[in-house]
């Protein structure tokens, strides 16, 4: 019986892992992943790359709200110029998948550094609404620049091909997405194990005291918003050939809220608060679908007035969710784990 | 802690719920079924909601007339609020049920499924008549039931030229074209109305209408400034209504205003009040204010529910409508002793030539090279209240 985590080296301190149980953990999540598309239905795969996009989504997201601090109102904008530089990469000059994605997320990590120049005089809300133009921006661009994007017109891209296989299903796709999920979740997890990573939560936590201990304030902000960015149009760039059909209306303000709602659920600074909001977000509406469905034969009255109360339930989830446990998600989950820790025996 | 777990806890068993609900069954048997989202509760419920109510009262009446051929039709139907990704979770979700054919609804969607049902072979009708839906080498699978945005802007320019000169005006008309800041409002103007207007005289410029707006008394002076005797909408009911109004208290008695037919209805008629007055509304779907013999079974079918089709108006007998020629194709290819599935589906519709929808639609016409199936519509206009026909069908050829 333990009675606590004690390291006597620094290299284990500073592991990743730090314990065979985190080990086996991740064994048997992998596990899952890799036996998961072989047993579901089409339908849960489109629903799991969807989580794995809106995780990817997330954790560029959380670098920038979460880590360092800089509250984003622009991940709508930064997910379509991924989404866009990779359709216009595939469609126009026949780019595969393995050229137009990487080179639509240097793109995006570009547009967004530019977005970013207003943090080194704004802060907070002022930065909000720095980013809020960089949303209405990129909007305003995509409608209009009808040459380039095919203006309100969807833009359509052929289906990625990678060794040979058409990526046209879910079952192919989830691969991609998740393995995309996974490599971008362990780069953030490692990013904060770094000086990169340290100066980024020194600056959130006050950016007074990191610039007097020696961090470059103005050059880390930037740092922040072009990985952050680099991200986001990673998940913009995934969705784009996924789907094949890139319209501005999937990447409006309101995507812009709908991932700072998953990576506040989820947990703000941390990774798989980001993973965990980014299913709940995509389940709970899924769920209450479901539920209404359910309800058409054997209530038909109550799944009458579903649609109505569907939007109220999920607002109250979210409430409950912040009043109960204001970390989110990431919080819920270490609970669950401290408590079977020193368990059966709790104090 | 313990309360905690139990939140914890009650959030498994709701996945876990969520996981039996979604378990997805096989395709076969005897009902023949057909995939549907709707708005319900989205940002376009007010007309998703009756469109809704159409196709699923199509499909009870059918069932209740013992079905096609003696297979009932199953809808597997959901409300998406109006959101794409809950569509494309949906559309998954019926396919992988084994729905042969799909009823979608708002613009959004249909373009986001769009490459997904070509390659899953799906028939697809929905309420968004972009006029690029209707050209099978773009979308394959894709079937307008009404005029396509683009032809319905056409067939107002025509009728703009021919008023024009009735009234013993001289020039080129002046005409505002004012639109929904959305893919759906500019689509009839990029897709070809904007050409049109140009090649034959008429002077038209387009207005976006801001999102959220609760004035549009701004656009409708520099309209005004702009000496415009012709205002075309090209939104929905509210935003309409509300133009229509600001433009009653600008004085603006010598321009006509016209709708496409999402802002034309019976709801812009009710919210813009007097103002409404005059409006003229390009209306693919017959209202039933207007009594057509394709309306009878609709209405009939409506009494026995105790309601009637004056009470669900325009947007019931809209999706009534489309489903009744989805449910044709279905027919045809069970005549046909054929298996069905999605491409026998689109065969069936592209052999559909001059199908009569009783006068709700002009007659339909599916082509392997054009999906846009009436290219013709006729016009209303508002009359003490109530949309009245004002022409005959005008075809955009």
């Amino acid at each position: 019986m333990e009675s606590g985590v004690f390291f006597t080296t620094y290299k284990a301190d500073m592991g990743l892992r730090r314990k065979p149980v985190h080990k086996v953990r991740l064994l048997v999540f992998v596990a899952f992943l890799i036996i998961f598309p072989f047993l579901a239905s089409r339908y849960w795969l489109n629903l799991a790359n969807q989580i794995a996009i809106a995780t990817i989504s997330a954790i560029g997201l959380n670098i920038l709200v979460g880590y360092t601090g800089q509250i984003s109102l622009g991940q709508g904008a930064f997910m379509a110029v991924g989404a866009y530089s990779a359709g216009i990469f595939a469609a126009r000059f026949g780019l595969p998948i393995y050229l137009n994605v990487p080179l639509a997320c240097l793109i995006t990590a570009a547009v967004g550094v530019f977005f970013g120049l207003p943090s080194l005089r704004l802060k907070g809300l002022y930065l909000a609404m720095a980013t809020l133009a960089a949303q209405v921006i990129v909007e305003w661009i995509i409608t209009h620049w009808t040459s380039l994007t095919g203006g309100t017109e969807a833009l359509v891209m052929p289906a990625p091909t990678l060794f040979g296989q058409r990526l046209n299903t879910d079952f192919r796709f989830y691969w991609i997405a998740v393995s995309m999920a996974l490599l971008t979740a362990l780069f953030a997890a490692n990013l904060f194990r770094s000086r990169v990573g340290r100066a980024f939560v020194a600056i959130r936590d006050q950016d007074i005291a990191a610039e007097v201990i020696g961090v470059d304030v103005f050059r880390y902000k930037l740092l922040a918003f072009a990985i952050s960015s680099f991200i986001a149009g990673l998940a913009g760039a995934l969705l784009a050939n996924y789907r094949t059909i890139i319209s501005w209306e999937r990447f409006t303000i309101e995507t812009s809220i709908f991932y700072l709602a998953v990576i506040i659920i989820g947990g703000l600074g941390t990774i798989n608060g980001s993973f965990f909001g980014a299913a709940f977000m995509t389940l709970l509406p899924a769920f209450i679908n479901n539920l209404g469905r359910a309800l058409q034969t054997t209530a038909p009255a109550v799944a009458g007035l579903l649609p109505a109360v569907q939007q109220a339930i999920f607002g109250l989830a979210i409430i409950l969710f912040l009043v109960l446990e204001p970390e989110g998600l990431a919080k819920l989950w270490r609970n669950v784990k401290d408590y079977f820790y020193v368990w059966p025996f709790s104090y | 802690m313990s309360r905690k777990l139990v939140i914890f806890a009650l959030l498994v068993a709701l996945l876990s719920l969520a996981a039996c609900a979604g378990g997805g069954g096989g395709a076969g048997g005897a009902p023949i079924k057909v995939g549907a989202i709707f708005d319900l509760s989205g940002a376009t419920a007010d007309v998703g909601t009756p469109y809704a109510e159409g196709v699923q009262g199509f499909v009870k009446w059918v069932n209740s007339k013992g079905g096609i051929k003696g297979r009932q039709i199953e809808l597997l139907f959901q409300d998406y609020k109006y959101e794409v990704p809950v569509a494309e979770q949906l559309y998954t979700q019926f396919v992988g049920e084994g729905a042969i054919a799909f009823m979608g609804w708002g613009t959004g969607d249909t373009e986001a499924l769009r490459a997904r049902i070509a390659e899953d072979k799906v028939p697809f009708m929905s309420a968004s008549y972009s006029h690029v839906l209707g050209n099978p080498a773009e979308a394959p699978y894709n079937f307008l039931v009404g005029t396509s945005y683009t032809d319905q802007l056409i067939i107002i320019w025509k009728w703009i030229l021919e008023d024009w000169k009735a009234k013993g005006g001289s020039g080129a008309p002046v005409v505002a074209y004012m639109h929904h800041p959305s893919p759906f409002g500019l689509s009839p103007w990029q897709q070809g109305g904007e050409e049109w207007a140009k090649a034959n005289g008429i002077q038209a410029t387009a207005y976006e209408m801001p999102r959220g707006a609760t004035d549009y008394t701004a656009e409708l002076t520099r309209i005004r400034d702009s000496g415009a005797k012709y205002v075309v909408f090209q939104t929905v009911s509210s935003p309409a209504a509300l133009a229509l109004k600001n433009a009653a208290s600008l004085g603006m008695s010598n321009v006509t205003f016209i709708c496409l037919n999402w802002c034309a209805d019976e709801l812009a008629v009710k919210l813009a009040g007097p103002a409404a007055e005059g409006l003229v509304g390009a209306m693919p779907f017959t209202p039933p204010t207007v009594d057509v013999p394709g309306m009878k079974d609709a209405a009939e079918f409506l009494k026995s529910q105790g309601t009637s089709l004056q009470d669900k108006g325009l947007h019931y007998i809209q999706g009534w409508a489309t489903m009744a020629v989805m449910a044709e194709g279905i027919k045809r290819v069970l005549d046909s002793g054929k298996e069905l599935n999605g491409e026998n589906l689109k065969a069936a519709l592209e052999g559909m030539s001059n199908y009569s929808t009783g006068g709700v639609t002009a007659p339909i016409t599916f082509t392997p090279t054009d999906h846009r199936g009436s290219k013709a519509m006729k016009l209303f206009r508002v009359k003490n209240g109530q949309w009245e026909q004002l022409t005959d069908f005008l075809s955009a050829q």
